[in-house]
């Protein structure tokens, strides 16, 4: 008896630790990197507005060519910019076309955020559910001040 | 001997190391070895965009302009041209940056890449030896499973400021000296250079007597050194003991000559006189103990096996200025003159035939056995 349940407890330990743990440590990973597309599309949208308001038609900026070494280059035509749309296509946009789809890609970005942060919040309560069955297993009180596991 | 008894302890390496934690050991400098390799992997990352980054800005300055898509922020891009192809500005550290050439920039990025392959090689240079340690380690944990047992001896430290001499320590230090620092071909080789010179000696000291016209002083100084290395001789009371000792004596200096070749002069005069007082052992004790202080130490010393032919001067010195009664000094004065004029780079093998060279060449005062062996 004591055995059995001292086995069920081990095997619930496991399954936090190999399973749950890693899937919340992956799922926080992945909203972190949606968080920085996120970053990238409201400073590109930004960017795109300040071009817009000053009316710049030819643009002079320094390209990183690796090691933090810059060159000049000149941009003789801002009215056509490439984006990024993902899986390394390009499209190429005019101004309000731009501004237009990274409307609609910060919309997908912030619903994909949403669904990360449920699916961590479900790790999360998973984790403190079999937390729960263990210590019913061991029949420890049910104590007010449990320490809370901070993640 | 009633200390071989208490002397020496048995022990179990499974009880120093316990196999698990040796395993365990073992596994965190693997551990560590994979840190560093991923390190390296990605320092070699760095070198190798470095060496792409030089061809790139080799080329860049070939055409006054290149077509690009220039990036705008991250996800976006211009189609532009970079223009000024021959103006770099360069990241110096720190926020600093310097508009170089493309040459420049060139030299910046080879000193960069150099820095980058000295770090590698440092990292792999450390990764060589955590896994020297970690076979180490290995080999540890094999050997506690077979229950491999340790077996400790105190070494019986002399006093080397005592004074006193006991034969009976030499006679139960020497032999292990022997083996201690017995590699055998070294003290084979270093027996046929001892018998050479005895007979070189012999054939001299018969045939060349004559030619000691204004030798006197140095034959005296001779006679003092005799007496030094008699008295070594007869407070060990043991004949043998004490020519193994000498030999030792030699073989160490000698085993250091390959570093210090233009000690080579005074390595061979040690050689001459110490086969010498082989030789002609004049039965002469008077109250020389202290001069037993040296040769005491030369043990010690061979053990550490870091002895420099300039310590064994050093002794040699010690046995003149301590003995103002014969004007030794002023001999050994001349033979140091000697050494510091006949800098020559020979091997070993050489160094009795160069010897006679630089007697012949050398216009100062000779020792005694420079002049038989002209």
């Amino acid at each position: 008896m004591d055995s059995l349940r001292q086995e069920k407890v081990q095997r619930f330990e496991e399954f936090v630790d190999k399973r749950l743990k890693p899937d919340l440590v992956h799922a926080i990973a992945q909203r972190d990197k949606v968080f920085e597309q996120q970053k990238i599309f409201t400073d590109l949208r930004k960017n795109i507005e300040n071009l817009e308001k000053n009316s710049v038609t030819s643009l002079r900026t320094l390209v990183n060519i690796g090691s933090e070494v810059y060159l000049q280059a000149e941009v003789p035509d801002t009215q056509h910019i490439f984006v990024d749309v993902g899986f390394g296509f390009h499209v190429e946009f005019t101004w309000s076309e731009a501004l237009n789809y990274i409307d609609k890609r910060e919309e997908k970005i912030a619903r994909q955020i949403e669904e990360y942060t449920q699916l961590i919040a479900s790790i999360k309560a998973q984790i403190k559910l079999v937390c729960e069955g263990i210590r019913e297993l061991l029949q420890l009180p049910a104590e007010k001040s449990l320490p809370e596991r901070i993640f | 001997m009633d200390e071989s008894t208490k002397k020496g302890s048995v022990t179990s390496l499974a009880s120093l190391f316990p196999v698990e934690e040796a395993q365990r050991a073992a596994k965190r400098v693997e551990d560590t070895i994979a840190d560093k390799q991923s390190e390296l992997d990605r320092l070699r990352g760095f070198a190798t965009d470095n060496n792409s980054l030089i061809n790139l800005v080799h080329k860049l300055p070939e055409q006054l302009s290149h077509d690009i898509m220039v990036p705008f922020g991250k996800a976006a891009f211009f189609p532009g041209r970079l223009i000024h192809t021959n103006e770099f500005l360069v990241l110096l550290g720190e926020g600093y940056y310097a508009e170089r050439t493309s040459k420049q920039t060139v030299e910046i990025l080879q000193r960069r890449g150099k820095s980058l392959d000295s770090q590698v090689d440092s990292l792999e240079a450390n990764i060589k030896d955590l896994e020297a340690e970690a076979s180490f380690f290995n080999a540890t944990a094999s050997q506690v499973a077979e229950g491999l047992v340790e077996i400790r001896e105190d070494y019986l430290e002399k006093d080397s400021n005592e004074g006193e001499f006991k034969s009976g320590h030499l006679q139960q230090e020497a032999p292990n000296l022997g083996n201690a620092t017995a590699d055998d071909g070294e003290y084979a080789r270093m027996l046929a250079i001892m018998d050479e010179l005895e007979k070189e000696e012999l054939a001299a000291e018969s045939g060349n007597h004559s030619d000691q016209n204004d030798e006197s002083t140095g034959d005296f100084h001779d006679i003092s050194y005799r007496e030094h290395i008699d008295n070594k001789l007869q407070n060990s009371k043991d004949v043998h003991q004490s020519e193994l000792l000498d030999q030792i004596n030699n073989k160490i200096i000698t085993a250091d000559l390959p570093k210090k070749q233009n000690r080579k002069e005074d390595i061979t005069d040690q050689l001459n006189f110490a086969s010498l007082a082989v030789e002609s052992r004049v039965k002469e004790r008077e109250n020389f103990v202290e001069y037993i202080d040296p040769s005491e130490k030369i043990p010690a010393r061979s053990k550490e096996r870091s002895v420099q032919a300039t310590t064994a001067s050093k002794t040699e010195v010690r046995h003149q200025t301590s003995q103002p009664s014969f004007d030794s000094r002023k001999a050994f004065t001349g033979s140091i003159i000697e050494h510091a004029e006949n800098i020559k780079p020979t091997t070993r093998q050489q160094s009795s035939a160069s010897s006679q060279d630089s007697g012949s060449q050398s216009s100062k005062p000779v020792s005694r056995f420079k002049m038989q062996r002209r």
